[in-house]
C-alpha cells in the first residue's frame, strides 16, 4: 500500500519536469531534499537553517545600529518635562531676612501632541477653560511634531480642576517653580527679574545665575528651594519702601520726569536702599529694551552738577593746594577763551574755601581745580573711580562719558560737575570715600561687614581731608545751600547739585537735573543719602526756583526724617561738642562751633 | 527519628520562609511609607514656601501703610518723640500710701496674714471685675 503510494509520488515527480520546464524540477528536488528524512539530503537543510538564522541576526544587528545612529531619539515625556520645567532659584532676602523674591509651586498645563486624538476639539475645549490662551497659536503648537508643548504656564487651582474635568488624553499637569516678588516694584531695579523658565534676566537674578547656578542646573543637579542657600542682600525692605514712597510723592509734586534715591552705608559700601522711578513690577516685567525703566543710579550717566564740587575741593585740600583758610578769587566771572563761568549765587568777592563750598561757587571750584592742574585732576578723578566703569553685582552698568580731549576748560567745568557724565552710584562711592575717612569702598548689593569692605578698599584721601569735607558739608547744611535737609537731631551734612541739561547740544536754562547728597551724622558718618530728580519744575512755594535745594534737597530731608529711625539712628537732642577733633588739632577751632548767620545763602 | 528530623527541617524551612517574606513585605511597606512621607514633606515644604510668599505679600510695607492710614488714627513718628532710654526721668521713689496711713494710725506692726509668703501677681489682681 505504502509502496504504491510512494511509487505514485515518484511517478508524479518524474512526470512534472518532463512536461514543464527544468527549473521546476530543481525546486521540487530541493523541496524533496528539505522534507526528506534521508541523511544524505540533510546538508541542504542545515545550510538553509544557517542562512535563515544569519538573516534574522543580521536584521537585528542592522536595526540596533540604526537605533544607535538615529540622530533624534524619541524623547520620553519625563525627560522633556524636566528640561522644560522652570528651575528652582534661591530666595533673595533683605538684610533683616524679609523675603524679596521667592519660588512658589504652581501647576502648568502641558500637552503631548502625538497623543491628542482630535486637535481642533482639544484647542476649542482648552481655550474655553483658559481664555487667555491664543487659539490659533495653540493649534499651531499642537500641530508641531514635538513630543511636549506647554499649553499654559502657572494656572490657578480652579483652572486646573476645569482642565482636568475636560478629560483630554495627552493633556497633563506639571508642578513648576514660579518666581514671585511679594513686594512688587519695591527694589525692582536691584532684584531684576527671572524669566518663566527660571533664568535670571537682569539685576541680582542675573548675578545669581552668573555665580554658577545656571551651570548647576545645566549639569542636571536636582536643585530644590530647600537646598539652595538664600541670598542676603544689603537692602532694607522697609527703608527702601520709605525711600521709594517719598521719592514718588516728590516726583508728582515737582512734576519731574524721573527720579532716583539711594542710601549707602559709607563704611561697608552696602546699598541699604535704592529706588529709581519710573520702575516696574518684576512679577510682570517690561520689555528690557525700554529705556524708560533703566536704573538711573547705575545705568544712567549724568552730569552730577555741584555735588562734584565736593570732590574738587577735596582734591585741592588733599594735594595741599589750599587749606580751609585760603582765599579764592570769585570777584568776577572766570573767562576762558569764548567761555565764561558764572556763579549762580554771585558774591563778587574773595571767598574762603568753606564759602566756595557753601555758596556753591562755580568760579571757586574751577580755580581750585586749575591749581591742581589738568593731569593731577584727571589722576585724582581716576583714583576716585570716576573715569572707569563701576562694577557691582548688578550686571547693568554704564561707562562714564569722559571728554576725549581733556583740556583746561574741561577741568574747569568738571570741577563744578558739568562735562563729565558718571553714574550716580559712582559719584556716591566717591563722596562716601570723602566722608568715611578716605577709603574708596566699592558699593555692594550684598550684605557685608566693615572689615570685609575695608580689606581691599584703597585709601584715596588723607583722614584730615575727609574730616574737612565732613565739616564743609555740615557747614553747608547749617548755613549753606543744604539747609532744607538739616534735620534736627541727626547732625546732617549735605551738598546740592543742579546741572543744566544738554538739549540739542546746548545747555538748557530751564531743564535741569538736580542732585542732593547728604551724610549723617557728620561727625562719624554712617549713611550717605542721594536723591536726584530729572527735570523738576519750579513751584510757587519754592519761588519758582527749580534748583536742587528746593526739590532734591527737600526730598532728601524727608527721606532722612523718615528713614533715620528705621535705620536705627537715634536722634541726638544736643549737637556733639567736638565733632571734628582732627581739625581742632590742626588749628581750626571754629569748625567745632555751630555756624551762625548766612541768611543770604 | 529521621522522620522527626525531617519534619523539623521542613517546619524550620517553612518558618524561615515565612519570616523572610514577612521581612520582605515589611520592608516594602516601610519603603512605601517613606516615599509617602517624603511626598507629604515635599507638599508641606511647598505649602510653607507658598505661605511665606503670601505672608511677605500681605505684610509688604505698601499694604501695611495703606491699611494703617485707613484704620489707625496714628501720626508718623516725629524725631523729637524718640528719646534715649537713659534720658528718661528716673523712677519716682516708691510711695506706700496705705502703709503710711497705717503708720500714721499706729498700726504699722506687721500682721500675720495667712498666705503672706505667696507672691500675688499684680497684673492678675488688677483685672477689673465685670
Amino acid at each position: 500500500m505504502s509502496d504504491r503510494f510512494d511509487a505514485g509520488f515518484e511517478d508524479k515527480a518524474t512526470d512534472v519536469p518532463v512536461r514543464h520546464a527544468g527549473s521546476r524540477a530543481r525546486v521540487l528536488k530541493t523541496l524533496t531534499g528539505i522534507f526528506s528524512a534521508k541523511p544524505d539530503k540533510s546538508a541542504i537543510r542545515i545550510r538553509l537553517a544557517a542562512w535563515v538564522f544569519l538573516a534574522v541576526y543580521g536584521i537585528i544587528a542592522a536595526k540596533l545600529i540604526d537605533f544607535g545612529l538615529r540622530p533624534d531619539p524619541p524623547q520620553s515625556i519625563k525627560r522633556a518635562a524636566a528640561d522644560a520645567v522652570a528651575a528652582a532659584r534661591p530666595d533673595i532676602l533683605d538684610r533683616n531676612g524679609e523675603i524679596l523674591a521667592t519660588d512658589v509651586k504652581v501647576m502648568s498645563v502641558f500637552a503631548e501632541p502625538r497623543r491628542i486624538i482630535d486637535k481642533d476639539e482639544a484647542v476649542e475645549l482648552l481655550t474655553a477653560v483658559l481664555p487667555d490662551v491664543d487659539a490659533r497659536e495653540l493649534r499651531e503648537r499642537l500641530g508641531s511634531r514635538k513630543g511636549f508643548v506647554w499649553v499654559k504656564r502657572a494656572i490657578t487651582p480652579k483652572q486646573q480642576q476645569e482642565v482636568y474635568r475636560l478629560g483630554l488624553p495627552g493633556v497633563g499637569f506639571l508642578a513648576e517653580n514660579k518666581r514671585v516678588y511679594p513686594n512688587g516694584p519695591v527694589a525692582a531695579h536691584v532684584l531684576g527679574f527671572a524669566s518663566l523658565d527660571g533664568i535670571g534676566m537682569s539685576g541680582l537674578e542675573k548675578y545669581i545665575d552668573g555665580q554658577g547656578l545656571a551651570e548647576l542646573h545645566g549639569a542636571g543637579f536636582n536643585l530644590t528651594p530647600e537646598n539652595l542657600t538664600p541670598i542676603t542682600t544689603s537692602l532694607d525692605l522697609k527703608v527702601t519702601y520709605a525711600v521709594r514712597d517719598e521719592l514718588a510723592k516728590s516726583i508728582v509734586k515737582f512734576k519731574a520726569k524721573a527720579g532716583a534715591a539711594a542710601i549707602l552705608d559709607v563704611n561697608t559700601g552696602e546699598v541699604v536702599a535704592m529706588a529709581s522711578l519710573p520702575d516696574f513690577d518684576p512679577n510682570t516685567p517690561p520689555d528690557p529694551r525700554d529705556l524708560e525703566y533703566i536704573n538711573r543710579l547705575s545705568v544712567g550717566v549724568y552730569e552730577m552738577g555741584s555735588t562734584f564740587k565736593a570732590i574738587s575741593v577735596a582734591m585741592a585740600l588733599d594735594l595741599g593746594k589750599v587749606n580751609l583758610r585760603s582765599r579764592i578769587d570769585a570777584r568776577e566771572s572766570l573767562r576762558y577763551g569764548h567761555f565764561t563761568i558764572h556763579d549762580f549765587h554771585a558774591t563778587h568777592r574773595m571767598l574762603s574755601v568753606p564759602e566756595v563750598f557753601t555758596y556753591s561757587s562755580n568760579i571757586g571750584a574751577a580755580r581750585m581745580a586749575l591749581m591742581a592742574g589738568v593731569e593731577a585732576h584727571k589722576a585724582f578723578l581716576y583714583k576716585m573711580g570716576q573715569l572707569s566703569r563701576l562694577r557691582t553685582e548688578l550686571p547693568e552698568s554704564a561707562e562714564p562719558l569722559v571728554p576725549k580731549n581733556w583740556g583746561e576748560l574741561n577741568t574747569m567745568t568738571i570741577a563744578f560737575g558739568q562735562g563729565l557724565n558718571v553714574a550716580p552710584l559712582q559719584a556716591m562711592m566717591a563722596v562716601g570715600a570723602l566722608a568715611n575717612g578716605g577709603f574708596l569702598v566699592t558699593p555692594t548689593f550684598l550684605k557685608r561687614d566693615e572689615e570685609d569692605a575695608k580689606k581691599d578698599a584703597p585709601r584715596v584721601i588723607k583722614p584730615e581731608t575727609s574730616e574737612s569735607l565732613r565739616y564743609l558739608m555740615r557747614l553747608n547744611a547749617e548755613i549753606g545751600t543744604a539747609k532744607i535737609a538739616n534735620i534736627q537731631g541727626y547732625f546732617v551734612g549735605g551738598k546740592t547739585g543742579t546741572a543744566d541739561k544738554i538739549i540739542h547740544g546746548h545747555y538748557s536754562k530751564d531743564k535741569v537735573f538736580t542732585t542732593f547728597m547728604a551724610i549723617l551724622p557728620s561727625d562719624k558718618p554712617k549713611y550717605l543719602f542721594l536723591t536726584l530728580l530729572d527735570e523738576p519744575q519750579g513751584l510757587p512755594e519754592t519761588g519758582g526756583y527749580h534748583t536742587a535745594a528746593y526739590n532734591a534737597g527737600s526730598v532728601a530731608g524727608k527721606i532722612i526724617e523718615r528713614t533715620g529711625p528705621l535705620l536705627g539712628l537715634p536722634p541726638r537732642p544736643d549737637l556733639p561738642t567736638q565733632p571734628f577733633p582732627l581739625l581742632a588739632k590742626l588749628g581750626y577751632a571754629e569748625a567745632n562751633q555751630p555756624a551762625k548767620g548766612g541768611g543770604e545763602h | 527519628m529521621v522522620r522527626i528530623l525531617n519534619i523539623l527541617a521542613i517546619a524550620a524551612l517553612i518558618g524561615s520562609a515565612i519570616y523572610a517574606y514577612t521581612i520582605k513585605y515589611d520592608t516594602i511597606f516601610h519603603a512605601e511609607t517613606i516615599v509617602k512621607l517624603q511626598h507629604e514633606i515635599k507638599r508641606e515644604q511647598d505649602t510653607i514656601g507658598m505661605l511665606r510668599a503670601e505672608w511677605a505679600h500681605l505684610t509688604r510695607p505698601e499694604r501695611i501703610q495703606a491699611l494703617a492710614d485707613k484704620f489707625l488714627d496714628l501720626q508718623v513718628v516725629a524725631l523729637n518723640q524718640i528719646v534715649r532710654a537713659d534720658s528718661l526721668p528716673g523712677k519716682a521713689p516708691r510711695v506706700d500710701a496705705i502703709g503710711r496711713k497705717l503708720e500714721a494710725l499706729g498700726l504699722g506692726e506687721p500682721t500675720n496674714t495667712p498666705g503672706s509668703g505667696s507672691i500675688i501677681d499684680p497684673a492678675a489682681s488688677s483685672t477689673p471685675a465685670r
